[in-house]
């Protein structure tokens, strides 16, 4: 397990974001795994050299809260995620909408559990 | 007044990897950057989930060819810590004056690019010669210049004679003398000045938005350096992050410069405190947890993340390299600028778009 890790609902994790970004934190990475049904996105924020993960289990059929609002420096994660899983994300600054790193006719969620 | 877009790359002189940018002009000025990747992408995270842990140290010093050692060395202290492996402490010590040499020879790299980016050809080459005799010093202690796979979990793949040693303090006392010159040039020149200062200006304030890291977010004072941690042997060595505060090209140029100086200090302590030993510990059984490992690279912070489930394959390796993050703050420092020093300007985040895309 992730030392100083918290999990929340996926409705939360735009007001959390906000919250580590008042109390000074700065946004280091972004994960996600598809783990065959759900999707694990963990957050890591840090303050000092330490970190703070926050983890929301998603379903990928619902659109989530993009926190590129509040830090900027996001919206390249968000992007590549929603490349490589096919996430939706809502309220990005740039969307690539599915082509950051995939071209149209190319493969489609190459990060998915069943994809080899 | 009507706006042009003009396309910066993806292919470029000044651009050793592709990355285009959108650049949305006024006249001379650029007003907006877009930037487009995917040039270079190669799903290096779904071969690591393919491969067992062990090989994955392959697959991570491929992820970069110029900053490769610190990639394997990310993953290596991060399955390290996992596992529960505390590795020798002469490993420890070989794994940071790798680090450092690879710094350097990054650093130098990077010197040659931007001079040859306001073209001034002869400190390019210049340049690039004091980094041959880097990368000579990593082919004499590993057999390679530039992927040098010395790392392996538990420790390392080679050790250092006392004739490398001894070769590595002749080279860095060599370079010492030779960076003066350049240093000279790079620092008080004034076409490389009108080229540098003042221009395309990161504020401390829009650094720590923006999450920048490495030189370039050191340049626009902010203090993080990841080295101070601790982690291998830096918690034995005595350094100071470097900061300047102009936020400019020139305060970049400026950061990378003395990082030089400070990359070969750290080596002479390095050298002059590697306690004789082991330089491996072996081990047994699969890692089983996840962890989030960190280092200081050439050009800031890499993060790695890794999941394991007690099998050979990781469920998940996730890397997050320096210039991905970075990549926001040079779209915030383009509007403004002049398109003549678009390309000075692009070069000075060290743009590395293999590690970026992975």
């Amino acid at each position: 397990m992730l030392e100083n890790f918290t999990e929340i609902e996926a409705k939360d994790i735009l007001s959390q974001t906000k919250e580590y970004k008042k109390s000074g934190y700065r946004f280091a990475a972004m994960t996600c795994e598809h783990t065959g049904e759900n999707f694990e996105l963990t957050y890591h924020f840090d303050l000092n050299y330490e970190l703070k993960n926050l983890r929301a289990v998603v379903d990928g059929k619902e659109p989530i809260d993009s926190i590129s609002t509040v830090y900027p420096s996001a919206f390249l994660i968000e992007n590549e995620f929603q490349d490589l899983y096919g996430l939706v994300f809502q309220g990005l600054i740039i969307d690539y909408k599915g082509n950051l790193y995939l071209t149209p006719d190319g493969p489609t969620t190459p990060m998915m559990k069943d994809k080899k | 007044m009507a706006k042009t877009v003009i396309p910066f790359g993806p292919q470029h002189p000044v651009l050793p990897e592709p990355i285009q940018l959108k650049l949305v002009m006024e006249d001379e000025k650029v007003v907006e950057a877009i930037p487009a990747i995917g040039y270079v992408h190669r799903g290096l995270e779904k071969l690591a989930e393919l491969k067992d842990f062990q090989q994955t140290v392959y697959i991570v010093e491929r992820v970069c060819g110029i900053c490769s050692f610190m990639h394997s060395m990310a993953y290596t202290q991060g399955i390290e810590k996992v596992m529960n492996i505390q590795i020798p402490e002469r490993a420890e010590y070989l794994r940071t004056i790798w680090a450092e040499v690879g710094r350097i020879q990054s650093h130098l790299l990077w010197l040659g690019l931007l001079a040859d980016a306001f073209g001034f050809e002869s400190l390019f080459m210049e340049t690039w010669k004091y980094r041959e005799k880097v990368l000579d010093l990593m082919e004499m202690t590993t057999g390679n210049r530039v992927i040098i796979s010395a790392n392996k979990v538990g420790g390392t793949t080679k050790d250092l004679t006392p004739e490398h040693l001894k070769a590595i303090l002749t080279t860095m006392d060599e370079l010492t003398v030779l960076l003066k010159e350049v240093d000279k040039v790079f620092l008080q020149d004034y076409t490389v000045k009108k080229r540098t200062v003042g221009v395309g200006i990161l504020t401390k304030a829009d650094a720590e938005e923006l999450c920048s890291v490495g030189p370039v977010a050191r340049a626009s004072g902010v203090k993080y350096d990841l080295r101070t941690t601790g982690y291998s042997a830096y918690k034995h060595l005595d350094f100071e992050p470097i900061i300047e505060s102009a936020g400019d090209c020139y305060a970049r140029t400026v950061i990378r410069i003395k990082d030089l100086h400070q990359s070969i200090q750290l080596i002479r302590q390095a050298v002059g405190q590697i306690p004789n030993g082991e330089i491996f510990v072996p081990f047994k059984g699969f890692p089983n947890g996840e962890v989030v490992s960190r280092i200081e690279q050439p050009r800031g912070e890499a993060v790695y993340y890794m999941k394991a489930n007690g099998t050979k394959n990781l469920s998940r390796l996730k890397i997050r390299t320096p210039t991905f993050t970075n990549i926001p703050s040079l779209l915030k420092m383009l509007p403004g600028s002049d398109l003549p020093d678009v390309p000075v300007l692009v070069l000075t985040i060290d743009p590395c778009i293999s590690c970026t895309e992975r």
